[in-house]
């Protein structure tokens, strides 16, 4: 039985109209599909376009042509509230500055997706406290953002992230913030997560290390994808093909 | 979100910021305070006219004699007006009760006690004109108005400077040599200043006029004062006196009246028109400072959504919809407004009350609509000065908010 994609993107372009005129184009007829389980990193230099192509495939920004079918759905269209709506459903978002509310605790915080879907507020409230059990964090309800450790707060975002339920988990530079020992404890999670709850996750990187926790990695250089399948042995083969890439 | 949920982050939202918020709920406690007590001053003025008109009713029509004119120069009192005037007057359909008025100053005596008080002399239907009640004896009869007898109706307050007995009917008082036997004393209206009825002497007119004062004219009259009936129509009953005066004095078309007629339900219109208008001016220079207020809170808001903008972008990425962003924005620029007239509407309340009655001694009416106007104004500021800090918020690119440090 073929299975739905959780990601379908086809020739997706996207240009940003430039100060002085004119447009300036980002990504260039980027297509690829990603299938549920999947722990995808998108990787590629500073300015590649990787960012672009995450807030895309994250509904935070829509394409300037080419389709993107979210779970089988086709968002290319849709208004911004339409948007707004589909993130709060499918996606779940864990940043590099993991965006957390800085003056509401961190119950609230992980409550905030489930408010705006407009669930009742002990169900809110079961549903977190869920959450932050699985992130080993029910201890610290109250506390504020300010009062956790970078760690800890990057796993408050991901309890969030996690609460509304998504199909997909967009993780952008999630580890850039921490020392390396959070880093991986973090990346661990995310393995975890994929392994045994079976969430896809799109974790955005431009460390080759980092990458290495997922099991396919896609490259973006200078708007085109110049790599996309299994974890190479070494970085060596992404640099190469940016080099071809170059070329042409 | 529920009601709950925005009326809560919005508290969360104004209450994280609580210097900035209190002076901004400061700007709006006092606007409305400021429209409150301006809306008390103005029901207080309007609500003392009409005080004093009640106590004369608005039913009551003054005729002056003369201000006659000639070559347009009017030609001071002309004795135009006389008793029979007043005959033909009480059988106007309209009329309840008529009687001329004789003003005079006196000096009066009682024992060793001396005291300058003003006099009226009148008919009968004088205590009807003027709303007058016995507190003790009777009031003047038409009788003793055609014997002009030495009768005297006092007021409560002349009764007391005068040093009378508690029930003086009966007690004998001197003016200008004259002894004037009391037979009632009216009740106390509770008015005072210049021709307070509280406090002054009605005696019959023809007493006054030919015993007091010696009237080379007795059968004029200065002034005629009437009551109407309370259905009658005052337009109506002045058309009617005016012609029927004129047609008494023989007046022919073109002349002038020779008498002046007050309307005193006119007066008091007139004077609620003027005090209508300066409440509407002290109310509109009050409403300037709420518009600063106001002001004061889109400056707030605009200020917080910069703030925020980061937060903006976190609630949008995690799926707050534009519109819930717009009514979070909004509620937190509504509450704010609602609590600064809360306690605007109470200090408002409070002060104008509190110094109405404490320090003027003076019972400031109390009205449902200041309070009605100033939750009406506070949603009102509070949707205005928010829609454009809200919509800002809301149109917030989520990539951009995010992004921004």
């Amino acid at each position: 039985m073929k299975q739905t994609p959780i990601i379908s993107m086809k020739k997706i372009c996207k240009s940003f109209p430039l100060e002085v005129g004119g447009e300036q184009q980002v990504l260039f007829d980027i297509s690829f599909t990603i299938n549920p389980g999947e722990f995808v990193a998108i990787m590629g230099p500073s300015g590649s376009g990787k960012s672009t192509c995450m807030n895309i495939v994250g509904a935070l920004d829509s394409a300037s042509s080419g389709t993107y079918e979210l779970y089988g759905k086709d968002i290319t269209t849709l208004l911004p509230d339409e948007l707004a709506k589909i993130r709060n459903e499918y996606i779940g978002f864990v940043f590099q500055n993991f965006n957390l509310l800085p003056k509401r605790n961190i119950l609230d915080n992980v409550m905030l997706p489930l408010m705006y879907r407009g669930l009742p507020i002990p169900e809110r409230l079961e549903r977190a406290r869920e959450m932050l059990k699985l992130v080993n964090l029910e201890n610290f309800e109250t506390y504020l953002p300010t009062q956790l450790s970078g760690g800890m707060k990057q796993r408050v975002a991901i309890a969030r992230a996690l609460a509304g339920n998504p199909k997909l988990i967009l993780a952008d530079e999630p580890t850039g913030a921490l020392d390396s020992k959070m880093g991986n404890e973090i990346l661990k999670f995310f393995k975890k997560l994929n392994k045994e709850m079976g969430i896809t996750i799109v974790m955005i990187t431009h460390e080759f290390e980092i990458a290495r926790y997922a099991n396919r990695v896609i490259h973006i250089y200078d708007g085109h994808i110049t790599y996309d399948g299994p974890i190479p042995k070494n970085e060596t083969v992404l640099l190469k093909s940016e080099q071809k890439a170059r070329r042409k | 979100m529920t009601f709950y949920d925005i009326a809560h982050e919005s508290w969360l939202s104004i209450s994280g910021n609580k210097m900035r918020s209190f002076l901004t709920v400061l700007g709006i406690v006092i606007g409305i305070m400021a429209v409150v007590i301006m809306v008390a001053v103005g029901e207080t003025v309007q609500q003392s006219i009409t005080d004093q008109f009640s106590s004369l009713g608005t039913n009551t029509i003054m005729i002056r004699a003369g201000a006659a004119q000639s070559a347009g120069v009017r030609s001071g009192n002309r004795m135009t007006l006389t008793m029979d005037d007043v005959q033909y007057l009480s059988q106007l359909p309209d009329v309840a009760a008529v009687s001329p008025v004789e003003n005079s100053s006196a000096q009066v005596v009682y024992g060793n006690k001396n005291w300058s008080t003003s006099m009226v002399g009148v008919y009968p239907g004088y205590a009807t004109v003027q709303n007058l009640e016995m507190e003790y004896g009777t009031f003047i009869d038409m009788s003793a108005v055609r014997n002009a007898a030495t009768y005297a109706v006092i007021g409560p307050d002349t009764a007391e400077e005068l040093g009378l007995p508690k029930n003086p009917v009966g007690e004998v008082i001197r003016v200008r040599n004259t002894p004037l036997t009391v037979i009632g004393v009216t009740k106390a209206k509770g008015d005072s200043g210049m021709g307070s009825q509280d406090d002054m002497i009605i005696v019959p007119i023809t007493t006054l006029k030919k015993r007091i004062v010696g009237s080379r004219f007795p059968n004029s009259v200065n002034m005629i004062s009437l009551k109407l009936y309370q259905d009658a129509d005052n337009n109506i009953a002045t058309d009617q006196i005016t012609s029927l005066l004129r047609q008494r004095h023989k007046l022919k078309d073109s002349d002038a009246d020779d008498f002046q007629i007050t309307d005193m339900k006119q007066v008091m219109e007139t004077m609620e028109t003027v005090t209508g208008y300066l409440t509407l001016l002290l109310i509109a220079i009050a409403a300037v400072s709420l518009l600063v207020g106001s002001i004061g809170i889109m400056n707030m808001m605009l200020v917080s959504v910069a703030e925020r903008t980061r937060e903006i972008g976190i609630r949008k990425a995690i799926g707050a919809q534009e519109t819930t962003i717009i009514t979070q924005f909004l509620s937190e620029s509504i509450l704010i407004s609602f609590i600064g007239s809360m306690f605007g509407l109470v200090l408002g309340v409070g002060l104008s009350q509190g110094v109405g009655r404490f320090v003027l001694h003076y019972n400031v009416p109390f009205s449902i609509w200041p309070v009605v106007v100033s939750i009406s104004v506070a949603v009102v500021v509070g949707l205005v000065s928010g829609v454009m800090p809200a919509i800002k918020a809301a149109k917030l690119n989520p990539i951009d908010s995010l992004r921004y440090e």
